[in-house]
This record gives structure tokens, sequence and C-alpha cells, in this order.
């Protein structure tokens, strides 16, 4: 990107560099009365950008249920806060960082798990998960291995090394992301209910205190970069990307709660995008207050910085607070204990403005407001173009494969079916002996570890589906909410909260703004319905990359993709089910109900080559019964294996079930009568929108305790039925599918 | 004596992050009166602990070697001392790592032969029950513990095996879920499977398994426990 250089005479040239269009550009010379200079233009970039200021999606955003439940604190925060009870609650939120992941994967990855995670320790609450939500490109691509491996690393680098455990996540493959990938992490923390910092605290005559690492050249312009699209003739973004040190990381998260713990810290802001610039105007704006911000006292890494260098360096492990006059010395001790930079950089005003000062003159004063009230768009939507052939399936046009068996192997060894072990025991998610359920399966379930805490325990999950957005933005909103649901109902909990990462292409085209605005009207809904506010989250846009084919130059578009992070309660972590097959001879049933639409199914997509076809709209009344039901069968203990049907269909739901259980390899023996049903074999095998699970039950059960499981079943209105029981060693289908489960376990693990 | 008499030290270097699970572990769950030995401490006599652990995690963030840095801290110095008067002391993942690093034990610890960072259950067959750390075990015990390193693959020359062997200083071995010592059960390319080894008058001891995270029920196993409980055995009737 070049350097960026203080003198006036450069902003012409900086200007498109800095991402603002001429709209804004004007916009700003109005406001400060005069054209900006590269210090001003600087901030102004960040702030305004569309990372920072969200400026396109905020209409939206905000129309997203934030409060109820157990929500303590919404969105605006760094992370958002629930109430754990007992006196704790929990802290989290889930980011992006694709941009920096795509340019230099494993630094952009590690530095996102870095920056999610000083999100939830700001907030004074230790990190106690991480998950992670990741896309690469076609499984085949040349380049997809690379992508894997390296963010796979620097996710472990910075998460095992900070000591926080890597409970779960989901890793998918598609084209669409083959230039755009998608890394998303979230970050969960438990704090005292009495115990939260904020950066909305400051008060006239605090101390402005820098804290961790010095400021370097790396990450400058890092927020601004991820608000434009890439351009891969000039892939020169390197040093837009931050370096991670988790060393650091763990000794600013030990000294921050040290000194939280000690009541020397009245308000705190992470230094993430945009660095010095964001957390020095947020903590201001939040406080209603204003600063003087001493630019000569940043402690630096190179002499050679200018002013908007400081400000706009997005070096890793830094923090900004704001202490008592007379706490400093006993703040710095702590600080110096671990090592770390302490250094007063300035001071807490009343004025709503930000004065700096540089080579000890008043080099800058700026408008707390006017920054920080960047612009606000409702920008143009139209229907994409591509939807209107998106039909329903005419399923009659499209033959049944003869050998279904092999149809069946092709879903189960699939890059998105088949497990992601190799990927998760590359992160450490036995630290913190809280992990009661590890990753791989439906939802992680972890314990609570504080002193008097019971059994009580939290889960977690991420989930989206892309595809299922591309093909109706608001179902697929709606089912990246429904399925983290099922995840965790389907482990004995219920969902409480929910945090968001938006991942779309660029909000000026209108088409994707339409997929955004249908996206989020989804969450909405099933946020709604199942109880679930936003409490805080994050939007990717400019996910997209423009391609010169020939003499063409084509953008290439990721799918929208919102990924949701939910988290969960269970009352007694004893109790929590796990989706596979515990014994031979269980039987097991189907909880639900089916639509049997193979429309944008894997199953379309692979054996008929089209899947553009019109995913089946959720009934949100329907699942929160059905979800509810479930968990009432777990909660009386009538249940020994609960899975949700979801990609690949139920043949997959079964087939894991099966083969995931880490001391045995189980099978099934399954009969269903599609003639009764009036469906189609692989209908039943294949479709994804089937609202239901599968479930064993004990086949033991007594006549009494089978009528109280049809009680609770006819009470919420949903349809059980049995179709089969639990084998060893044999997968069987009606007479359509005959496999052995050695054999599809062997494919299914050595896949990835 | 009652298990709260026994005092236990856990050291904690920058980078430590496996302190507060061996914290909670030893007090919460065996009742012992355990305590943080800041690596800048000055406690120059440990004497006052009936045995020191020394945890996972980072020290110093790995840089130069897995815990060379930590190994060269004062704090070493003292439990060099310690382990000279026949002190207790147990080196848990990047704490094994440590031991080596300050010549308390003989080896080296190379890169997992699958170049990646391993989080997985292992099992771990008993060779030696007359230690301080199995003395509660039968010999060829199988536990089930959680691994999670990057640099867990033991090495050592000929000579320095040949005299662990002959002071029956493999302590734990690699195994598979029936005891088979094999190649496939060996989760990071390690010498001769080795997982745990002790100094010759055994009251050092270092392995790569968490047994902090593998001592209770829910958490998927409590074989881990049967070494701390061996630890408090042996304290007792000593």
């Amino acid at each position: 990107m070049g350097n960026v250089s203080d003198k006036k005479n450069d902003v012409k040239k900086t200007e498109k560099l800095f991402g603002l269009s001429s709209e804004e550009y004007s916009k700003i010379s109005e406001l400060l009365g005069h054209e900006p200079d590269a210090f001003e233009l600087g901030i102004f970039a960040a702030m305004w950008s569309e990372h920072c200021s969200y400026k396109s999606s905020k209409v939206y955003l905000k129309t997203l249920p934030t409060e109820g439940g157990k929500v303590l604190i919404g969105p605006g925060e760094n992370a958002g806060v629930v109430d754990f009870g007992d006196g704790d609650v929990l802290v989290f939120k889930m980011e992006s960082h694709n941009h920096p992941s795509f340019i230099e994967p494993f630094q952009g990855s590690a530095t996102g798990v870095g920056g999610i995670m000083r999100d939830i320790f700001t907030m004074g609450a230790r990190p106690v998960a991480n998950l992670n939500s990741l896309r690469f490109g076609s499984f085949s691509h040349p380049r997809t291995p690379y992508y894997l491996s390296e963010v796979v690393k620097g996710i472990g680098f910075y998460g095992n090394c900070m000591g926080v455990p890597t409970v779960g996540g989901e890793v998918v493959f598609d084209e669409c992301y083959n230039d755009n990938i998608l890394v998303n992490a979230f970050t969960i923390g438990i704090a005292k209910k009495d115990g939260i910092f904020l950066s909305s605290k400051c008060e006239e005559g605090n101390i402005v205190v820098y804290v961790g690492s010095s400021t370097g050249m790396d990450g400058i312009h890092g927020a601004t970069m991820a608000s434009e699209e890439f351009d891969l003739k000039k892939n020169k973004k390197r040093s837009t990307v931050q370096v991670g040190d988790p060393f650091t990381e763990k000794l600013l998260l030990e000294a921050c709660l040290e000194a939280m713990e000690k009541k020397l810290i009245v308000s705190i802001q992470d230094m993430g995008a945009a660095g010095l610039t964001s957390s020095s105007f947020e903590m201001a704006d939040k406080s209603r207050k204003g600063m003087i911000i001493n630019l000569d006292a940043v402690p630096l890494r190179t002499s050679e910085m200018t002013p908007v260098e400081m400000m706009l360096s997005e070096s890793q492990e830094r923090m900004l607070l704001a202490c008592g006059k007379d706490q400093f010395d006993e703040l710095k001790a702590v600080f110096d204990k671990w090592g770390l930079n302490c250094v007063e950089v300035g001071e807490v005003i009343k004025e709503k403005e930000i004065r700096f000062f540089y080579k000890s003159k008043l080099y800058k004063t700026l408008d707390v407001d006017t920054i920080v009230n960047g612009p606000e768009y409702k920008r143009p939507v139209k229907k994409p173009e591509y939807l209107n052939s998106v039909k329903p399936l005419k399923t009659d046009n499209y033959k049944i494969p003869e050998d279904l068996n092999d149809t069946a192997v092709k879903i189960i060894t699939h890059p998105n079916i088949a497990s992601k072990k190799s990927v998760f025991t590359q992160y450490d998610y036995t630290i913190g002996t809280a992990t009661v359920v590890p990753p791989g399966f439906s939802a992680a379930v972890l314990r609570a570890n504080g002193s008097g805490a019971g059994k009580k325990g939290f889960l977690l999950n991420a989930s989206g589906n892309s595809k299922y957005t591309y093909l109706d933005p608001f179902t697929g909103g709606a089912l990246a909410v429904t399925e983290c649901a099922r995840n965790i109902t389907a482990c004995g909990g219920y969902p409480v909260a929910i945090t968001d990462c938006l991942n779309f292409a660029s909000p000026e085209d209108p088409e994707v703004m339409w997929q955004f605005a249908n996206a989020v009207e989804g969450i909405k809904s099933a946020a709604l319905k199942l109880n679930t506010p936003v409490i805080s989250g994050n939007v990717s846009f400019y996910n997209e990359t423009a391609k010169k084919e020939g003499d063409k130059t084509t953008v290439h578009k990721i799918y929208p993709t919102p990924v949701i992070g939910m988290l969960g309660f269970i009352d007694d972590v004893e109790n929590a089910v796990t989706p596979y097959f515990k014994s031979e001879g269980d039987e097991i049933y189907i909880l639900g109900r089916l639509s049997g639409n193979l429309g944008g199914s894997l199953y379309m997509g692979l054996e008929h080559g089209n899947f553009m076809q019109k995913p089946s709209e959720i009934d949100l009344d329907y699942e929160a019964s059905l979800q509810n039901c479930l968990r009432s069968l777990i909660n009386k203990g009538f249940l020994k294996s609960a899975s949700d049907v979801s990609e690949g269909g139920i043949f997959v739901s079964l087939a894991e079930s099966a083969i995931t259980c880490p001391n045995q390899t189980l099978g099934f023996a399954v009969n269903y009568d599609t003639a009764k049903n009036s469906a189609r074999i692989d209908s039943f095998l294949f479709s994804e929108f089937e609202q239901a699970f599968i479930i064993s039950v004990d086949k033991q059960l007594s006549g009494r305790q089978k009528a109280a499981v049809s009680e609770i079943c006819a009470e919420y209105g949903i349809k059980l039925e049995k179709i089969g029981e639990v084998k060893k060693g044999v997968m069987k289908i009606n007479d359509k599918i005959d496999l052995k489960s050695d054999k599809i376990k062997e494919g299914y693990f050595s896949v990835i | 004596m009652d298990n709260k008499k026994i005092k236990a030290g856990i050291t904690v270097f920058p980078g430590s992050n496996c302190d507060a699970d061996v914290y909670r572990v030893l007090n919460g769950v065996f009742g012992i009166s355990a305590s943080f030995i800041w690596h800048k401490d000055k406690i120059k006599d440990l004497g006052g602990y009936n045995f020191i652990v020394i945890p996972g995690g980072f020290s110093y963030g790995d840089y130069l070697r897995s815990g060379a840095l930590a190994a060269r801290s004062p704090v070493m110095e003292y439990i060099k001392d310690y382990a000279s008067k026949g002190g207790i002391v147990l080196g848990i993942c990047n704490g094994f790592q440590i031991l080596l690093e300050a010549g308390l034990l003989s080896g080296v610890m190379l890169t997992n032969n699958s170049l990646k960072f391993e989080c997985k259950d292992v099992y771990l067959k008993t060779l030696n029950t007359e230690t301080p750390f199995t003395c509660a075990l039968k010999k060829d015990s199988l536990l089930k513990m959680p691994i999670a390193h990057h640099d867990g693959n033991y090495f050592a020359e000929k000579k320095i095996i040949e005299r662990l062997n002959d002071k029956n200083a493999v302590i734990f071995k690699y195994c598979d879920e029936n005891g088979s010592i094999t190649e496939l059960s060996n989760p990071n390319g390690s010498m001769h499977n080795i997982a745990g080894i002790s100094n010759e008058n055994v009251n050092v001891m270092g392995l790569m398994p968490h047994p902090e995270r593998s001592s209770e029920k829910i958490l998927g196993s409590e074989d881990g426990g049967y070494i701390f409980q061996s630890i408090i055995k042996y304290i007792k009737e000593r």
C-alpha cells in the first residue's frame, strides 16, 4: 500500500486508497471547514469505514431483537453479556477476520482469534472457550490445502498458547470462497456480575493509559482494507495484516484481569480495528467525554512513525484504559510484574474533543461527535436476477439413482459432511478442565468451574449455511439460528442468546444488499421465535474479488454467509445427551416431520448436478414446539441419543449416529414405509429441510415409560415414528441401503 | 494425615496456562493445600512444600525451544536444590519440557512427527509402580489421559535410553486400549513410545499427558487422578 505521508499535498493521491467515496470526502471537508490533511483523513477513513461504522448495515441491525431473557448487556460494548446465575455472567461475541486471512492465512486467523479474545477480557471476563466458523474454496482447488492448514495452524497457535480451549466450529468448502475465504472467530468468557468493565465509564481527570505491546507499522489501514474488495492483480495488501504474539496477549490477559480484580481500571477498550483511533474516539464518545492524547508518549517499535501511522497501526496485544490519578502507580506495578508497557498517554477532559499533542505541541484537535457519527446508508436493494430461476424442485424430473449405496457413500465422504477431526485435534480442547462434550458432536458442552457452580453448564454452537442463504436469503438466515438451536437442544440444553457474523459481498451492489436485508429478517424472525436475542456481532462486507479472465473482468462474490454463534444453558451437565447411538438393540425414532424436499440439497448437486432449487420455508412455530418437545424428552431421561437432520439428510444423521461413538462402531436397520408416507426413497434419505431429529431410546423402556414418551409428544403436537433399531456393524435402510459401518467410518474419518 | 495438611507448590512462569487447572484439581478434587509459586518469588527453601508441580503451558511463549527459557528462571535453581534433597517434583507437558531443559531429567523433546499440535485421548501403560507418582497403581495399569502438545516427541541417545531402562526410570509408555505398545498408539513419534520418565532417584517425573484434565469422571476419565493419589499416598506413608 505504500507509506502514508503526513504531507498535505499527498492527500489527493491517497484519497482513493483510504477507501472513502468522493461524497464522503466532500462531507468531511464540509464538516472540517477545510480539506482534510492526511492525519484527519486517516482518522475519518478508519472511523467511517464499513468495518468500524457499519454504515450500510446499521439500519438493518437495529431491527434485531437485542433484549430480554437473560441478556444484561446487548450490542454496543466490546461484547454482549448474559446472566449465568449465582453472580456469574457470560460474555461473548463472534467476529470475522476474512480479508487478513486470505492475504496471510496464518497471521490473519491467529490475530482474528487474538482480537476476539481481547474483546472478551476487555470486559473483565476470563475467556473460557473459543469456536470458529471457517469457509474455504472448493476442496479440490489447488490453494485450499494451503489455506486450510495455515488457518487451522494460526487458530491453534493463538488459542492453544493462550490456554483457551477451542471447543467447536465448522469447516465448509465451496468454490464461491476460492478467492475469499472466511474466518469467523468466537470467544466466550466468564466474569462476576459486579466485575464487568466498560468503555463508557471515563471520568473527567482520569489518566488515559496505554498498555501492552508497542506500536509498529503492521496493520495500518486494516479497517479500510477490510472495507474494499480484492483485486488479484494488485495483491499488495500484506502490510495491512497484523502479526500476532499470543504470549504477549497471555501476559496482557493476566495483567488486565489482575488490575481489574484490584479495581485499578475505570474504563477500558481494546485496540482492535483502527487501533488507537477507534479506542480513543469510542471511549470518549461512549463516556460523553473528550481526551488529551500525547502521541510522544505512545510506545513505538520504530522511531520513524508519523502521527497518522501511530493512530492507524493495528499492532496487536494493546489496550487503552482510563484510571484514577491516584491509581496509576499501582496499575503500573501490575503491568511491570507481567513485563508489559504501561504508559500515561493522556487525560480525560470534559470537552467532547480529542486534542492530540505531538513533539510537545498541540498538533490537532478533532471533535468526537463529528468523527464518531459517520454516515449511515440505506443502500438500494434489488431482488437478485438469479433468484427468478430458483423454483421448487420437481422431483419427478429426476430419476432415483440405481445404486443408492454408491450415492450414500459419496455423500457421507463429501468434504462438507466428513469428519473434521483432523482439524479440531490441532486445537487444545481439553484445557480448562471444563469440556464435557468435545468438538465433533452437535454442540460443545462445558461445565461451569466456579466455586459453588454445582452441575450447571453451558453449550456452544456455530452454524450457518450459505448455499441455503443463496437460494433463499430469508430462510438461510432463519435456518442458521434454528440449526444452532437444534444442536444445543439435541444435547439437552436450551438456547439463550446469539451473536451473528454476517459475511457478504459488496453492499454497493443492490442485489447483495437485498440478500443482506432478507437474511437479517430471517435471523430476526427465528431469534424472536426461539427467544434468543442478538447480543453482539459483526458484519463483513466486500467479500468479493475482481478477476481478469481474458479481456473481461468478472467479480466473484461469495454466497451470502450469515453465521450464528449460540449460547445455551443446561442445568446439569451430567444429563447432556450426545448424538451417537449407545447400544445394540436400542430403538430408533424420527421425532418431527419430513418435507421430503430435495431442493437445494447436497444430493441434488452431487447426483443430479443441479441444486438451484428452493429450500423449504421453515415453520418457526413448529420448530419451537419440536425443540421444546425434544428437550422435555431429554430432561425426563428417556433418550440415549439425539441428532438433528441437516445437510446430507436422514442418511447422514443415521450414519453419524452409528460411527461417531468414541469406543465402538455401531450400525442400524431401518425400515421406512415410503409408500404409506407417499415419499420417494431418495427424498427420505437425503432431503435436508426436515424439521426432525433422529433419536434412540432403550428397548427396555417399560410400557409406562413409552406411554409417557407418547404423552410428551402429543402434548407438543409432535409426531414420533419408530423406524428401526441400532445394530452392530451394518447400515441397512429398506432394501436400498446395505453398507458396512467399518467401511463408512474409515471413509468418514479419512477425507480431511 | 489430613489431605489438607499436604502442601503443594505450583510454579507459574509467564505463559504457564495449566496452572489454574492443576490448582483447581489439587485443591478442589483432592482437598490438599496447593498454592502458586511465581517464577520471581524468592522462596529459596522450598522445603515447606510436600511436592512441586511444574504445570503445562507455553512458558515464555515457547520461544527459543519449549521450556528452554523457563529452565533458566531463578525459581528453577530452588527446584533443583529441592529435588537434590529428595523433594517430589512433577512436570506436566511444558513442565516435562522444562525439566528436560533444566537437566533434571535426561533427553530432549522434538516436534511431534505429525508436525502438528495434537490434542486427543491416549492410553498409557504404567511400567514402574515403585515411585511417588505411581505407588497407588498396579504394574501395567492402563490410564486414559488427554495429550495436548506440539513438541512431545521424546528423544535421547542410546546410552541414556539404556540407563533409563536399567534404572526403571521409564514410568509410562503410550499404548493402545488393550495395553499393546504399538507404533499406531504413539501419538507423537516419541522414542520407544515413552510418555513419562523419572530421574534415577524417582523423585522427579515428567510426563506429556495431562493428569489434571483426567481426574474427574465428568471429563471422560478419572485415570489421571491416580497420579495425584499416588503422591498423596506416598507422602502420607513416608
